[in-house]
């Protein structure tokens, strides 16, 4: 794929003669490595899931953590580099919690996006008078779900910079198999349920392993509960509606 | 020693050095950041509409400035933002709010609610908690459900939403005459033997200004500082959005109408 490989790919703030950010696209290399998460949005709320790797049986299975928490209205799955997550999420935690000390109400979801995105390009050297957090771009892809005035919405953000609204989304090894899984199968009234299985049952396709209510995880942003990672008990009962 | 500056020059000793001179004492400096430029607000909230008004008067002791400062901004989607004090610093706050309601607007592509607004200007008076802005500010608006808003602050940013409030140099004449008028304090239902309260009710805005006017009539009787003119700004429920204006991003539900009229200049 990459043929003129070239020194442009050495510095990540250097155009290639082709117009390309060589750095910025391997970061979405990376991503196309790290394990499927998929995330659908209903009238009703949005789930997202992951597919945890349980490399080991020795492997703590809920040590694996895939979706995580920004606000009690937002939640986010990655797939990639773990340890960038990280910092996004940070980011985008204080982004909400400044908001709400500010304006006394819950940062919208695309302005969170927004926030996140605003950190995905501040690597390299850094302009005058803006610290550079990062020496390099981002090696990880978020869906960002969350529920504010306009309902429950779906954002997936790349490291590039760039975000897009999505009705589901597919990212990770299984991406592509899965987001073409997702397009034949996601109308507009799906129920809450429905996303559930939709989620796993896409999952399980694209997985590797055998898929169990171990090696899963889902989790739903609704109006009424905010954000909800899903227990033992609630995944097993949804991965056995699957079957 | 006899203060040589009030001995005619020849009779002054020659400059000795060893004992000291006016100039030499310690002086007390001191810096008068604040002044005070009198005037009054007062805002009232309705079931649909928010009336806030100013006086146009701005002096300093009893130097008239001007007759024609207005107290009453408009900062923005739809809020407007009197303010009453020292008058430089009353500019300065509604500038800076019409900025980041703007900002917000950019930012989250919405315009700011009265409520996000209320929690904002409550931060901005605080972040000058040690070098306060010398004005008394009352946030308007119409609230998410259409609903009058009056939010009223102390110098340094605790507030609250009230019904009616009047600030300034004539507030303390103008605020019992609201408690009878408007919040119908101490009042009993005719032939109730003083059992039943009078409920304090949605006044029909005409009514309302009526008092807002005779208010300020009132003040301006008793109170150097008010006076000139009368600067009433209504917010009142636009009318339902036409379909040109269906994805107009400035409509905000909100009407703003001013309304100037004079009031005694003695």
């Amino acid at each position: 794929m990459f043929i003129a490989r070239s020194e442009y790919d050495r510095g990540i703030n250097t155009f290639s003669p082709e117009g390309r950010l060589f750095q910025v696209e391997y970061s979405l290399e990376a991503i196309k490595l790290g394990s499927t998460a998929i995330g659908v949005a209903t009238g009703y709320g949005v789930v997202i899931g992951v597919e945890k790797r349980v490399t080991s049986p020795l492997l703590e299975a809920s040590s694996v953590e895939k979706i995580v928490e920004i606000d009690r209205h937002l939640g986010c799955a990655m797939s990639g580099l773990q340890a960038d997550a990280r910092s996004m999420i940070e980011h985008a935690r204080v982004e909400a919690q400044n908001h709400r000390f500010h304006y006394g109400e819950p940062l919208r979801v695309e302005s969170t996006t927004q926030a996140i995105c605003d950190l995905a390009l501040r690597f390299g050297e850094g302009a005058d008078g803006e610290e550079s957090i990062m020496s390099r771009p981002f090696g990880v892809a978020l869906l960002i779900a969350g529920c504010d005035e306009d309902g429950p919405q779906l954002y997936h953000a790349e490291p590039s910079g760039t975000f897009y609204r999505y009705d589901a989304k597919a990212i990770g090894s299984g991406s592509e198999g899965a987001q073409a899984e997702l397009q034949n199968e996601y109308h507009s009234s799906l129920t809450l349920p429905e996303a559930e299985s939709l989620v796993l049952k896409t999952l399980k396709q694209v997985m590797e392993e055998k898929l169990d209510s171990k090696n899963v995880q889902l989790a739903s942003v609704t109006k009424e509960k905010g954000f909800r990672i899903y227990s033992d008990d609630e995944m097993q009962e949804v991965v056995s509606r699957l079957n | 020693m006899a203060s040589s500056y009030m001995l005619p020059y020849a009779q002054q000793a020659p400059p000795s050095y060893a004992h000291p001179t006016e100039a030499s004492q310690p002086r007390q400096h001191h810096w008068s950041p604040y002044t005070e430029n009198g005037g009054v607000i007062l805002g009232i909230a309705g079931k649909d509409y928010v009336i806030l008004a100013g006086d146009t008067r701005s002096s300093e002791g009893y130097n008239i400035n001007t007759r024609t400062a207005r107290k009453v901004f408009s900062v923005g989607s739809g809020l407007i933002l009197g303010v009453v004090g020292m008058s430089a610093d009353g500019e300065e706050l509604a500038r800076k709010v019409t900025r980041k309601i703007d900002d917000y607007k950019r930012n989250h592509d919405k315009h700011i609610t009265v409520s996000a607004a209320a929690v904002m200007l409550s931060r901005i008076l605080y972040q000058k908690r040690f070098f306060p802005y010398y004005c008394q500010p009352l946030l308007g608006g119409l609230d998410e459900n259409g609903v009058g808003a009056i939010y009223t602050y102390d110098y340094v940013g605790s507030f609250e939403r009230e019904q009616s409030r009047a600030f300034g140099s004539a507030a303390a004449l103008i605020t019992p005459f609201l408690d009878n008028q408007i919040n119908l304090k101490n009042q009993f239902v005719p032939g109730s033997n003083g059992e039943q309260p009078k409920q304090a009710g949605d006044l029909p805005r005409a009514t309302v200004e009526k008092i807002v006017k005779d208010a300020f009539t009132s003040a301006v009787e008793r109170q150097i500082e008010v006076g000139d003119g009368l600067q009433l700004v209504t917010i009142t429920r636009a009318p339902p959005r036409t379909e040109e204006e269906a994805d107009d991003d400035d409509w905000t539900g909100a009407a703003i109408s001013v309304e100037l009229s004079p009031l005694k200049k003695d």
